[in-house]
């Protein structure tokens, strides 16, 4: 059962004194309930403006956009978003950073608090309830900003290259424990990277972009069980492909 | 242990009785310099004449100088106060909406290097003799700093964060000025509250020279009185004492203020 | 950390020494050669004299026979000022009000008046919407004047309390200069106006108020501006001293025969109406005068006024405050 549906997405930039880009052109997709799809491809290829035009941040020049059916219209936490840089506010504590969302949903304080509970306790970070974001490492830091997504219970989570700032070794332990997250709590998930292997890592399905202008070249199922094995043969041959794909994409035009 | 112990005494011995020995030594040369080399108090008042001068001034039948600093502190608290109430409204404004910003940024960047003592004979003009006068001066001084500051807060609000906040359903313009951009630029705005507290209270020998309100107290007021009577010894404690509760109100304003917004910073302020 | 604290000490020494140095050095050191004068004056019709002798060039042509090549003067709003620019050894010589020197002799001023310059002259000025009748009338008004120490606020309040009213609470007695003052008076923000001529007669002429009190009704004849100079003149340039008395007076006699010529060097060093000058003389009640002897007991009896009001320690005697000999000298020769 398709969730979010795009049919004849487009998006042109225009620039002052430039002619436009034309970021993505004539994106159809469809995205399933409680799967994991990734969106890969080297920069330029439209993948960050395709998750930002889903979570509302952007408006598509042409096409249609639907959860559940219905258009989007701009942002909402339905459409829950983790981004690439630190974006927890700082003045406020773990539990009431968790608990933004419904405190801008007008949910009395002590609720919101138990409610964000829930969620401090699926990301593994109880004993940093009353902590600053300032006193968390890059890694916590993530796992906070996606309880925050989390906790208004979406019915998508966009996460836009979340590990992208984090060191390799915490990075794995992070897709671990993403994944954990989402066999817990069951979620749409919509992640964008250009690390093939932390795509073959992660998702149900990859589709691949690729630039000038973004257009899928390829979307693939990978049919590999979890957990999966980095050394696995199976796994090594997806990633020559897709990154294969991603080269032919990028030299064509 | 006990070496360690010696150390730490030792450190703690220097850090009070260097600046301590030093300021006697400046204290014993001024009057010796004041005594024996210049030997006229118009020139400079021996430390012991302003001594002499500062309890005169605080107990004595004539002195005012304790109701001085009570009418100073008020006029520096309308000033102040008309500062944060203009000032930080406008610094939001101009800080969020780009076209409030266009309409209103020539104006202030006319307005602001105005010195404030400029504006006295508009004070008095506008006001009259009064404590509002007085008050006007402080404000002129006080609210650019803290305009401007509060203007740089919000225009630095990273973008990320109104994003977090728009996809957590926090869209309105005032909910995000309220709950995102606010909170965020608050260690700018206080920094701009402390700056305008020291220049808003420098402003205070100007605003009071023609004598606000009923124009016989203010510590400003009664430095020039003492000036114009050529009692320098007066002139000497009235200027220690405006320099005294200038330290003062930024130290209270840094220990209460400041160190609330800096628990979430993380760094030294 | 002995060593440490012996440079410090050191450092603040030279410090000082340098500071002394600049102290000490304020002009009247040196003794023999004596090149330049400075003279300060204030904006008023009672100095008058001094504003002749200098258009006509009469300072310079006086004082070059004894070596005086450069002449500079001056201006100041009040004679609180003035008198701190006369401490500071910038200025040594001054036309300046009489209580202003007082409370200056008093701080350890080293100077002498040496002549007179004028008595009276100074207006209570009230706005026109109030009526005056008696010194009662002016409780609970504003009024502006001179700042502390000087003849005006000194006359008013001696005057205000010799008839029953509180100069600290009974009225609100508020120093400033006389262009302040007659901003203040026209605008309304203060009620009443006590000041030196011509400043009366310009707020008269603008039509922001009428003369309620003239001073010499205040206290007769008493003494207003003085010519005063410093003791380092007196004591080691006698002779520069008694010319400039000379002059002083040569100027005033020429001022009071030609008064017209004097409203004209007035308007063009001080801009202010010629018309409005000329209303001045007519209708103020001052006089251009030389000799100190007249006004030795009344400038005393500010010294005792000055006392009261806390201005000054004690009351002082008439050799604290002049010397006369110059005088004596001049009208000799």
């Amino acid at each position: 059962m398709s969730i979010v549906s795009i049919t004849h997405l487009n998006k042109v930039f225009e620039r002052e004194g430039q002619p436009p880009t034309v970021a993505l052109a004539d994106i159809n997709l469809e995205i399933d309930e409680k799967e994991f799809i990734c969106l890969v491809g080297p920069s330029g290829c439209g993948k960050t403006t395709l998750l930002r035009i889903i979570a509302g941040l952007e408006k598509p020049t042409s096409g249609d956009v639907r959860l559940d059916d219905m258009p989007i219209a701009g942002p909402d936490p339905q459409r829950g978003m983790v981004f690439q840089e630190y974006s927890l506010f700082p003045w406020k504590s773990v539990i009431d950073n968790i608990a933004f969302g419904l405190e801008m949903k007008g949910v009395s304080r002590q609720e919101r608090r138990q409610i964000a509970e829930e969620y401090l306790n699926i990301v593994n970070l109880e004993q940093f309830r009353d902590a600053y974001p300032h006193e968390l490492s890059g890694g916590m830091r993530q796992r906070v900003a996606i309880a925050r997504a989390l906790a208004n219970n979406p019915r998508v989570l966009l996460m836009d290259e979340p590990f992208g700032a984090l060191d390799a070794q915490t990075r794995n332990v992070m897709q671990k424990e993403l994944l954990e997250i989402w066999e817990e709590t069951k979620k749409t998930v919509v992640f964008v990277t250009h690390s093939v292997d932390e795509a073959v890592y992660l998702a149900d399905r990859i589709v691949v972009l690729s630039p000038r202008p973004g257009k899928i070249e390829e979307v693939i199922n990978v049919d590999l069980p979890r957990p999966r094995d980095r050394t696995e043969p199976m796994f090594a041959e997806l990633r020559k492909y897709i990154l294969r794909r991603m080269e032919e994409g990028a030299s064509v035009r | 242990m006990t070496a360690d112990m010696d150390n730490k005494t030792k450190n703690q011995l220097r850090r009070i009785l260097i600046p301590v020995a030093s300021v006697l030594a400046v204290i014993l040369l001024w009057q010796a310099i004041a005594v024996y080399i210049i030997d006229n108090p118009f020139a400079l008042p021996s430390f012991t004449q302003v001594l002499d001068a500062f309890y005169r001034n605080l107990f004595g039948p004539r002195g005012t100088l304790a109701k001085d600093i009570v009418i100073s502190l008020y006029h520096f608290a309308i000033g102040l106060s008309a500062a944060l109430f203009v000032g930080i409204p406008a610094g939001i404004a101009m800080g969020w909406f780009r076209t409030v910003d266009q309409a209103l940024n020539p104006l202030v960047e006319i307005l602001r290097p105005i010195p404030p003592l400029a504006w006295i004979p508009f004070a008095i003009i506008w006001f009259g003799l009064t404590h509002g006068s007085a008050g006007f001066i402080i404000f002129i001084g006080a609210v650019f700093p803290i305009l401007v500051n509060t203007y740089t807060g919000f225009r630095n609000v990273p973008k990320v964060f109104i994003e977090a906040g728009k996809v957590l359903g926090c869209t309105s313009s005032l909910g995000q000025i309220k709950n995102i951009a606010f909170p965020s630029a608050i260690p700018e705005i206080t920094a701009g509250i402390r700056i305008s507290m020291g220049v808003g209270w420098m402003c205070l020998v100007g605003a009071e020279i023609f004598g606000a309100g009923t124009g016989r107290f203010g510590l400003g007021k009664n430095l020039w009185t003492y000036y114009n009577l050529h009692q320098m010894d007066s002139v000497v404690v009235y200027m220690l004492v405006l320099g005294f509760i200038g330290i003062v109100l930024d130290i209270i304003f840094r220990h209460y203020v400041t160190k609330q917004t800096v628990r979430w910073q993380g760094q030294e302020m | 950390m002995k060593g440490k604290t012996f440079l410090i000490l050191s450092a603040l020494v030279a410090c000082a020494a340098i500071f002394a140095a600049g102290c000490t050095d304020g002009g009247n050191g040196e003794t023999t050669e004596l090149t330049a004068l400075s003279f300060g004056y204030q904006p008023s019709t009672h100095q008058i004299a001094y504003m002749v002798a200098m258009d006509k060039g009469w300072w310079e042509e006086d004082l070059a026979p004894y070596g005086i090549t450069t002449i500079t003067d001056h201006k100041f709003p009040t004679g609180a000022p003035e008198m701190a620019a006369m401490v500071a050894g910038e200025i040594d010589v001054a036309y300046v009000g009489a209580a202003p020197v007082i409370s200056a002799l008093d701080a350890g001023l080293d100077a002498k008046i040496i002549a007179t310059v004028q008595v009276q002259g100074s207006d209570l000025v009230v706005r026109p919407e109030i009526t005056y009748t008696s010194p009662e009338d002016l409780k609970g008004l504003t009024i502006a004047t001179f700042p502390a120490g000087t003849i005006q606020d000194t006359l008013l309040r001696d005057w205000l309390r010799n008839n029953g009213i509180d100069p600290d609470n009974d009225v609100d007695i508020r120093g400033m200069g006389p262009g302040d003052a007659t901003v203040a008076i026209s605008e309304g923000a203060v009620d009443a106006v006590f000041l030196p001529h011509p400043s009366p007669a310009t707020i008269i002429a603008e039509g922001n108020g009428y003369t309620a009190v003239a001073s010499g009704d205040m206290e007769e004849d008493h003494a207003c501006c003085v010519l005063v100079a410093s003791g380092d003149l007196i004591r080691n340039h006698p002779d520069i001293v008694e010319q400039i008395v000379r002059t002083h007076i040569r100027a005033t006699e020429y001022s009071i025969e030609n008064q017209d010529e004097a409203a004209q060097i007035y308007h063009d060093m001080n801009k202010v109406e010629l018309d409005v000058i000329k209303a001045s003389f007519a209708t103020w009640d001052g006089r251009w005068v030389t000799d100190p002897a007249i006004i030795i007991d009344s400038v005393v009896d500010y010294t005792v006024v000055q006392s009261e009001l806390g201005y000054i320690k004690e009351p002082m005697t008439a050799d604290e405050i002049f010397d006369l000999t110059f005088y004596e000298k001049a009208v000799a020769a």
